[in-house]
């Protein structure tokens, strides 16, 4: 839009606009607005004769009607696609970086790119540079992840292998308060891709793992355990989408089992 | 659009350019040009956003049965591989592995559905909350035909025509559960897509039922 005053700056102290539709005879200054270098173009009039011009009056009043209606709807229309736009790139911002907002989280995809990347099967106990484990190799098996809510601490081996599937794994510290607990249990129970245990250990309340991320909070109703689950539950997977949760590990106890109840996948 | 609406149209001190005269025609060649330019980005602006804005909202009635179907169909998942894995009937079996295998291709066409509208596979909504009251049919978590933990653990536990039995009568119970929630999506959604799946799935289910009852009365359950 360039509804503008143009004429550039040599004119500037002696002009008086009138606002009249630019009248066929004088559309010089206009047409140089309306290509769009009102200053840069040399004017021929600039070393002319000056021609002697009656004053004109000023009073005439500007055509307000068309200027509103104008601005309205530019206005509207700018506002529309505005917001679009705003609301389809927030909408459309990759999980990422919507978890990157999430305060206090731990990237370990980008800390420690070589914790993350191993995702290869290890028979037997497994030692992890990180507790509880949010990445590395595991056992075949993984822990049944379909909203299991275990009541005593469970194998980091099979916990691991169903954080590569996408599960959110809710830990909580074991002498957390029985009220405490219950929410936990009922944002995980029942909802595939999450599983809730104590883990033995923890500095914090409430620590919760997907594939390379770590967030700890120091009680149940911390608003960012949700914002964890929304944004990493699935997204985090490494194996897509559609890896399972269920045939795993059922059984509670940390010494991991090298006979898995079904084949690995 | 752009006209100027002031323009000068006389000087005290004037400098204007003589031939002023002969650029009038361009001037309203610009400011159709102009125009012209701005209505066709406006236009493509608005081509580009509109899908963006009329599709599934993270609330709506299609996001949430896409993820509460998933979560349905994540169990009866696990309980068709059960079947497949350790029945004794033949029938079981191979039910077992046909229900396993469609939901959850069944799954990955809902997740694909979330992806392609921009929206997470885990909501902020409660279970069931896209349904009229839905969220009162939810049990500790659990949709309508869902099995317990309890009954899950049972199911893993059982053995030999015990498990096809016990099999057959949790999924007559969870497909008639799913059926309740596919008719919600189709009485509340008019997306062509969501809807031409949520009847295959309902057909599939009741053609199931039929097959589940029928094997249940053969082996006595």
């Amino acid at each position: 839009m360039s509804i503008s005053t143009p004429g550039g700056p040599e004119r500037r102290p002696t002009v008086v606009s009138t606002g009249k539709k630019p009248a066929a005879g004088r559309p010089a200054a206009g047409a140089k607005a309306g290509s769009g270098k009102p200053a840069g173009t040399p004017r021929a009039g600039g070393k002319g004769p000056r021609k002697p011009v009656a004053p004109v009056k000023v009073s005439q009043g500007r055509a307000w009607g068309p200027i509103a209606l104008f601005v309205a709807v530019g206005v509207l229309a700018a506002s529309i696609i505005g917001y679009g736009a705003w609301a389809s790139f927030q909408g459309s911002k990759p999980w990422e970086d919507r978890a990157a907002d999430i305060e206090g989280i731990v990237n370990f995809r980008e800390k420690d790119k070589k914790l993350v990347e191993g995702g290869n099967h290890q028979a037997g106990a497994i030692t992890y540079s990180v507790l509880p484990p949010v990445a590395g190799p595991h056992n075949a098996a993984w822990q049944n992840c379909m909203g299991d809510v275990y009541d005593a601490p469970i194998a980091n081996e099979h916990a691991v292998h169903s954080l590569e599937h996408g599960a959110v794994w809710v830990t909580y510290r074991p002498d957390l308060p029985a009220d405490q607990v219950t929410k936990l249990r009922e944002k995980v129970q029942g909802k595939e891709k999450l599983m809730l245990s104590p883990f033995e250990g923890l500095d914090k309340a409430v620590s919760l793992q997907a594939w390379g991320y770590q967030l700890k909070v120091d009680n149940a109703d911390d608003k960012r355990i949700d914002d964890f689950i929304k944004t990493l539950r699935v997204n985090a997977s490494i194996e897509g989408p559609t890896a399972v949760c269920s045939g795993g590990i059922t059984a509670t106890g940390t010494a991991p089992r090298d006979n898995p109840q079904t084949p690995q996948g | 659009m752009s006209a100027p609406t002031t323009i000068e149209s006389s000087v005290l001190d004037d400098t204007a350019p003589q031939q002023g005269r002969t650029s009038a025609p361009r001037w309203g060649t610009a400011a159709l040009a102009l125009a012209v330019v701005v209505g066709l980005l406006l236009g493509y602006a608005g081509g580009l956003l509109t899908p963006r804005l009329t599709r599934p909202g993270d609330a709506s009635v299609e996001a949430g049965f896409a993820r509460d179907m998933m979560t349905h169909h994540a169990q009866a998942v696990e309980m068709g591989m059960i079947a497949f894995d350790r029945g004794t009937d033949p029938e079981v079996r191979s039910i077992g592995g046909d229900i396993a295998t469609s939901q959850q291709g069944e799954i990955g066409t809902m997740q694909t559905w979330l992806r392609s509208w921009g929206l997470d596979p885990a909501g902020s909504e409660p279970a069931m909350s896209w349904m009229p009251d839905g969220a009162g049919l939810v049990r500790d978590g659990l949709m309508p035909g869902m099995a317990t933990p309890e009954e899950m653990a049972k199911l893993r536990e059982a053995q030999g025509r015990e498990l096809d039995t016990l099999f057959l009568r949790m999924m007559v119970k969870h497909h008639l559960g799913g059926i309740h929630m596919i008719d919600g999506v189709l009485d509340a959604s008019d997306e062509s897509d969501v809807v031409k799946t949520a009847q295959t799935m309902k057909n599939t289910q009741r053609n199931d039922l039929t097959n589940l009852q029928n094997a249940l009365k053969r082996l006595g359950g």
